[in-house]
């Protein structure tokens, strides 16, 4: 969860210690301002691919130094199927060169052909997309309670400053952080699944071809523990960064203007951590949709986690390698998304735009 | 082979433990009755569903090369055999209902139930069996069960001598043919089959199949010995042991198998069965008699007598196992383990074998992996506390799966391996003869083979237990295997469902899931 503090830290200027402006008006030269936002994103696009490009050849190196792939997928067969053998070795091509292997793989990437599991035949997208679709639906209805929840605790907590309801949620907070994710998971399913009430199936059961978001009372489980994992971090970040915006000097001014205690923490310092509060859930954001593995296990929830380690211990190369390349789509992605609205959140860097 | 390479229940991580003592916790904690919790999906009464363990990717339906957990409990309910064992692990008929043997041992006919029909209707004829015979010991893809026979099938000669007879003819003889033909890949497939159709003649037909996730089927209404009372069967596959005890306790799957042995005993109070059944499961280690300081038979024989057995299946096993005598396949009628004085640690005489053989400061390295199966990684470790009593210094190198199963296997000097139950014969033939394609022992002892040898081809049943018994003195004397213990399955089902019973073969009443019914209301 290091990278919650990281990201507080790596986050972009954010236009604190100055004075909210009112949103500029670019109505002046609208044209100038288009081209300068397309002209960011084309270049952010750019090196988007380049980076891309980067990340598909280390997974090639990286999944192509797996180890032998046929011994792993065949274990204790590979002694006596040398039919079996054979046709695997032919179907990753593992019998031609690794430079040429690697355009016959990228070629296909690029033209939408993710290839065949090696350990089942079933097309690779067939087995990625329901899984990918329920991770995106957990991570997106975990980021839109997540979110609120976090902001109005540290709202909460700023105001209150070092008072009691300061201090016991800084308690609950710490202790809620230092639970890992499974403890918490465990706990809740024998709270309100098994043992103690039994409001919510313990774990995800689906039929046939539904999706995750048709079936809503078995998310409350993985959904809530997530949540409380999450919360407490995201928590003490924003808290931290209320904190440093009222003890700025222009809060400081507002006061002594005579503006109320809440609205110098609604309309002065809440906006300057908007741009923090984007940077973390954009993090937080891909790192839920690579894979919380052991909350997958816990639950039987049917996402990409858990079958991108069965992939990895079955060496199933394509599986792996499409699954490497979509999360790392999906880093690129949202960081690009944060980025612009760091950049429309902050006066002084929106005006650079245009400037 | 059956299910062990690799695809058995995820690795016993330090975070594994520490997630699992969280919920013992919370299940040893709490003493509450989770009956009331039944149903909470919606689930009628026809419908079981069934929380396997393990599966993934790797997961097929095909009748002869069930990889995973749930493919075993998939291929059990979709397909049935010639022969069978019953639960005690002895043969009966199953869709042959008589089999006989020329003299020689080398034609055997088997006489098919006229009763039989297919998921679609079709009657199962002789021509059926041989065509699932062709596939299954197609010596270029045998089925695992189907070794030896893949060699000896004399494929031109054996055929359907009319709709109900099957003759197979081999090339050799070969006393124990039921054995192997009782094996539950050796499943019946009509003349046409597909794996991608599924169609076979046991309880229950192909519904659907999401690998990794679940499968369904249904009740196969015409089925010739028991159709299934409940007309849905569904498997899980679970990754996990909390997410599978969970859902039992919450009442979303009715049976679990391959309970972690450690909640065996909570799970009463919380409104659930536990299931044990004796086996014949084994987990050995392996030293290669052709290597230094294995193959000096007095270094095996002090290793053998450093283990503490009983402690070795109380901590690797959870105590659920018993003990055993460095001989395998404790239900062939042959089998001599009980009858031999029971080794036991004897630290003295292990030192004094050592200082014979010249290796007073022995030092070895155990290869073990979390992938061999569920206590093979404790075993080792308590083998090297057990070797240090007698001066032995063992270094246990824990490795991935991928590698234990790699390049190096069957070639570690001193490893483990895991098998299920087996005969005699069969196993001896898959693990300690100088050819056999399991050999991790490099166990090459012109006696011993000769003797299995004779005994495959000795139709006289005492002759050819002497036989095997003279085998067995032979690697309880010289062999290369420590055999600690034989594992209990231990499974666990719902109050709500009854009709499981211990079965030696496989977890979790043999998977027989037509022979479940729902428990009667009011009388429980």
């Amino acid at each position: 969860m290091s990278t919650v503090e990281r990201a507080a830290l790596d986050a972009p200027e954010s236009g604190k210690g100055e004075p909210p402006l009112p949103p500029t008006d670019s109505s002046g030269r609208p044209r100038s301002a288009a081209r300068a936002w397309i002209w960011w994103i084309l270049r952010r696009l750019g090196l988007a691919i380049v980076t891309l490009w980067a990340i598909s050849v280390i997974v090639f190196l990286s999944t192509t130094a797996l180890g032998d792939p046929v011994r792993a997928i065949l274990g204790k067969d590979y002694e006596v199927s040398p039919d079996r053998v054979a046709a695997i070795t032919q179907e990753l091509n593992l019998d031609k060169n690794p430079v040429e292997r690697y355009f016959l793989w990228l070629g296909d990437l690029l033209t939408g052909n993710l290839g065949d599991s090696v350990v089942n035949n079933l097309p690779v997208a067939e087995l990625i997309g329901e899984r990918l679709a329920n991770s995106i639906a957990l991570v997106l209805i975990v980021t839109i309670i997540m979110v609120p929840v976090a902001l109005l605790i540290a709202l909460v907590s700023a105001r209150f400053r070092g008072r009691a309801a300061d201090q016991t949620i800084q308690v609950v907070n710490l202790a809620l952080a230092g639970i890992p994710e499974f403890v918490t998971g465990i706990l809740l399913v024998a709270l309100l699944s098994t043992t103690v009430l039994h409001l919510f199936p313990a774990v995800t059961v689906l039929p046939p071809g539904e999706m995750v978001w048709q079936r809503p009372s078995s998310l409350v489980l993985p959904v809530l523990t997530l949540v409380i994992s999450i919360v407490p971090y995201l928590a003490r970040i924003l808290r931290a960064n209320l904190i440093e915006a009222m003890d700025a000097d222009y809060t400081e001014l507002a006061r002594l203007k005579g503006v109320p205690e809440r609205s110098v923490l609604l309309k002065h310092a809440l906006p300057n951590t908007l741009v923090p509060t984007v940077q973390v859930t954009a993090l937080q954001l891909a790192w839920l949709l690579g894979g919380v593995v052991l909350i997958e296990y816990l639950f039987n929830f049917p996402g990409i986690g858990a079958l991108l380690v069965d992939s990895v211990r079955n060496a199933d190369f394509p599986v792996v390698q499409a699954l490497a390349m979509i999360i790392a789509a999906a880093y690129i992605l949202v960081n690009l998304i944060a980025d612009a609205l760091s950049i429309l959140l902050t006066p002084r860097a929106r005006t650079g735009m245009v400037a | 082979m059956t299910g062990s390479d690799g695809q058995s229940p995820p690795g016993f991580s330090r975070r594994g433990f520490l997630r699992l003592g969280a919920l013992g916790a919370v299940l040893g904690a709490t003493g509450t009755l989770a009956g009331c919790a039944a149903d909470a999906t919606g689930a009628t009464t026809s419908r079981l569903v069934h929380g396997a363990t393990g599966g993934g990717l790797k997961d097929t339906l095909d009748a002869h090369f069930p990889v995973t957990v749930p493919d075993i409990s998939r291929v059990r309910n979709l397909y049935e055999t010639l022969l069978r064992y019953n639960p005690a692990y002895e043969i009966e008929a199953g869709l042959a209902e008589s089999w006989e043997h020329n003299p020689a041992g080398d034609q055997w006919t088997f006489k098919l139930r006229k009763d039989v029909t297919f998921h679609d209707g079709r009657p199962m004829t002789a021509e059926d069996v041989a065509t699932s015979v062709k596939r299954f010991a197609d010596p270029k893809e045998p089925s695992a069960y189907a070794l030896t026979l893949s060699k000896i099938v004399d494929f031109q000669s054996s055929r359907a001598l009319d709709e109900h007879t099957y003759q197979m003819v081999l090339t050799q003889p070969y006393s124990v043919l039921d054995q192997i033909m009782a094996n539950y890949t050796l499943g019946i497939v009509p003349a046409d089959y597909d794996p991608a159709n599924p169609i076979g003649t046991g309880p229950y037909k192909y519904e659907s199949f999401v690998p990794g996730q679940r499968s369904q089927f249904t009740a196969y209404a015409d089925h010739w010995e028991h159709p299934p009372t409940y007309e849905e069967l569904v498997i899980l596959d679970f990754f996990d042991d909390a997410a599978k005890v969970n859902a039992l306790l919450a009442g979303q799957v009715q049976s679990v198998d391959n309970l972690p042995r450690y909640l065996a005993d909570v799970m009463e109070p919380q409104g659930a069965n536990t299931l044990v059944a004796e086996s014949g499961g084994w987990t050995p280690f392996t030293m290669r008699v052709d290597q230094e300081p294995f193959s000096d038979n007095r270094v095996r024989q002090a290793l053998r007598l450093v283990v503490n057995r009983q402690e070795m299946i109380d901590q690797a096993f959870n105590g659920y196992g018993r003990l055993a005598n460095d001989l395998y396949s404790p239900y062939d009628p042959a089998y001599i383990g009980d009858q031999l004085p029971q080794r036991e640690q004897d630290i003295d005489q292990a030192k004094s074998l050592l200082k014979q053989a010249g290796y007073e400061n022995l030092q070895v390295e155990l290869t073990t992996s979390s992938g061999i199966g569920a206590g093979a990684v404790e075993a080792a470790n308590l083998f090297a506390q057990h070797a240090r009593q007698a001066g032995v210094d063992v270094r246990v190198n824990k490795v991935d799966s991928s590698i234990f199963y790699g390049d190096q296997y069957l070639s570690w000097p001193f490893a483990q391996d895991f098998w299920e139950t087996r005969m005699y014969l069969p196993q001896a033939e898959a693990a300690a003869l100088s050819d056999g394609p399991y050999n991790e022992t490099h166990f090459n002892h012109p006696v011993f083979e000769q003797l299995i040898r004779d005994a495959q081809q000795e139709m006289d049943e005492a002759k050819r237990t002497t036989l095997l018994q003279d085998a067995q003195q032979v690697e309880h004397e010289e062999g290369g295997l420590i055999i600690w213990g034989f594992k209990s399955h231990v499974d666990a089902y719902s109050q709500f469902v009854t009709g499981f019973e211990p079965v030696t073969e496989m977890p979790m009443s043999g998977f027989r899931f037509n022979l479940a019914t729902p428990v009667e209301e009011g009388s429980s």
